[in-house]
């Protein structure tokens, strides 16, 4: 499973633009991160903020319009196998089993039966699914799906895992019980990781260094080292250095959303929406 | 950190309700269950029972406002006329003769239908040479190529073959490229990132799933073929079950008539159930899905 001292994926200078003529957008612009081998890198941004768009270009779903994206110097052409997706939506096939989906990359692959069972079986097992081997996707539960998503990009044998947003469809409590399953998991395997999420905590918690992304034209607004050691573990969100850390990069991301949203906000304040309310609040304007 | 991992795993299980194995199906208790089975099988017994029995009335009493039931032969006498007919060797022969080329026609629609539809719906370069023509000719319908199929293929037999084919072809067809199209781009993106090449894409994620629509087209297929075939036999055949009832006609034959619509009926409903079980069977993962039915 191990991949010694390899995959490395460095986006140099990459620009995004969609549309052409009156109605073209910039998506990102000018923007290069690096994500070490074995490193676990999260980029957070408000939303519509191209970090979406900067993970498609890496998985090679999407071509960037300016600069260049490569995985261990080699330049990304398309999806491959070398690089896992973990996708938001689920996206296991409906019509294979749980094991039979996890077995997915290495049948592609052409690794053998008995090879690629006894890998999906271990990989299941380490998750806690090995009892669902045989149920469908759609008799299981959004935490368990998404579980078996990164059970199945890891089976491929990837050298770098993008995740993107994929807790972002789950309830709180499912996500923090996935966001211990991950680290645990990463701290098993230590694949490079490049992660999207909003939630700040989220990415605080799992990450070694954080990419916060401006709004759009998406730029890197700041790069941040996350101190806390690893292996990390639930204790932590109430730790001081986690606490700073999230509520600076809290104030960063606002800066950011506040812009993302304009003028219209900006004139009437936040919290009033330029509207007056007396004691009675909307009822009185009624 | 191995240990420590696994017991974050099992802590996780202990505390989740995602425990225990969660089947959405879950099975009524046996006596209920029964129950339920009982009343659709008696409503069902209603159902077909009113059908004879209005026959029998109208034929009966030879009801007349304005739709005449005066030649019409009642149950009792289509009866008759069955237990002579079936296990004739005429009768067979009529039979095996229409199951033959619906056999032949909607086998040859299935592969060209399903292997065109994944092409169209995968390629636009494919759809955008093909798809003019498809939707130029499908308005044509399949009864009006008899005429012209009896002028183009060199046998009575091969004439029929083709008008079944066109009838059950468009279905399919339609079915299939719709199917492709509306596929879930996040599979096919997860069956690259898995490092399916295209050819693998294609029998892996995009046949598997486009498959309840090809069922579906099957089934409609399957129809409109019989219709189709039903029709060239009247006008062009030379045994089948369209033949046989059309001949009857002609020799003012009425029970035989009326014989020949049950025969044509419930080999139809024996193709259409073919088509679901076998779908059912191939397509296990269906009955996990939620769909809108109370």
């Amino acid at each position: 499973m191990s991949n010694a001292s390899k995959g490395r994926i460095d986006c140099r200078n990459i620009g995004v633009v969609f549309g052409s003529g009156d109605a073209q957008t910039e998506a990102v612009k000018d923007v290069s991160i690096t994500v070490e081998p074995h490193e676990f890198v999260s980029l957070i941004g408000p939303s519509g903020c191209g970090k979406s768009s900067l993970l498609s270009i890496v998985a090679g779903f999407t071509k960037p319009t300016r600069g260049t994206a490569t995985l261990d110097g080699v330049p990304i052409r398309k999806p491959g196998a070398e690089r896992g997706v973990v996708f938001q939506q689920y996206s296991l096939f409906p019509w294979l089993r749980v094991r039979e989906n996890v077995e997915f990359g290495q049948k592609m692959a052409g690794v053998s039966r008995a090879k690629r069972e006894s890998t999906a079986r271990t990989l299941l097992g380490l998750a806690g699914l090995l009892a669902f081997e045989n149920h469908y996707p759609d008799q299981l539960s959004g935490g368990m799906k998404q579980r078996i998503g990164i059970v199945r990009a890891l089976a491929a044998n990837p050298q770098v895992l993008l995740m993107d947003e994929p807790f972002g469809a789950l309830d709180t409590q499912t996500r923090t019980v996935m966001q211990e399953i991950l680290t645990n998991m990463w701290q098993r395997f230590r694949l490079s990781v490049l992660f999207i999420t909003h939630d700040i905590e989220e990415a605080v918690f799992l990450s070694d260094r954080i990419y916060v992304m401006t709004a759009r034209p998406g730029r890197v607004k700041a790069e941040i080292r996350v101190p806390l050691p690893r292996p990390r573990t639930p204790a932590m969100f109430d730790t001081p250095e986690f606490v700073e850390l999230v509520h600076r990069l809290k104030n960063l991301i606002r800066e950011e959303s506040l812009a993302a949203m304009g003028s219209e906000l900006a004139s009437g304040g936040v919290g009033g929406f330029g509207i007056e309310m007396g004691p009675n609040g909307v009822e009185e304007m009624l | 950190m191995e240990r420590s991992f696994d017991l974050k795993v099992d802590s996780d299980a202990r505390t989740s309700p995602e425990r225990a194995p969660k089947i959405r199906r879950l099975r009524a208790p046996s006596s209920r269950s029964a129950r339920a089975l009982g009343t659709k099988a008696a409503l069902a017994g209603v159902s077909i029972g009113m059908l004879f029995l209005l026959w029998y009335l109208a034929t009966r009493y030879r009801v007349q406002f304005y739709i005449r039931f005066h030649d019409v032969p009642t149950p009792l006498e289509v009866f008759g006329e069955a237990r002579h007919m079936v296990g004739s060797h005429k009768f067979a022969v009529d039979v095996g003769s229409s199951v033959r080329r619906i056999f032949a026609g909607f086998f040859i629609a299935l592969l060209s239908g399903v292997g065109l539809g994944l092409l169209i719906g995968r390629y636009r370069i494919v759809s955008q040479l093909l798809t003019p023509a498809i939707e130029v000719m499908r308005p044509i319908p399949a009864i009006a190529w008899v005429p012209l199929s009896i002028m183009l293929w060199p046998t009575t037999e091969s004439s029929i073959v083709f008008i079944t084919f066109i009838g059950a072809f468009y279905p399919i067809l339609l079915n299939v490229v719709d199917g492709v199209e509306s596929l879930d781009g996040v599979l096919l993106r997860a069956g690259r990132c898995l490092g399916a090449s295209e050819a693998q894409l294609f029998w892996h994620v995009i046949l598997p799933g486009v498959l309840p629509n090809i069922f579906t087209g099957l089934t409609v297929g399957m129809g409109v073929a019989w219709v189709s075939l039903i029709a060239a036999e009247m006008i062009s055949g030379q045994y089948g079950v369209g033949y046989y009832t059309w001949e009857a006609y002609s020799l003012v034959d009425y029970p035989a008539i009326v014989l020949g619509m049950i025969t044509i009926g419930a080999l139809g409903l024996l193709c259409g159930g073919a088509i679901r079980l076998v779908g059912q069977w191939s397509m296990p993962w269906l009955s996990y899905m939620n769909g809108a039915r109370k």
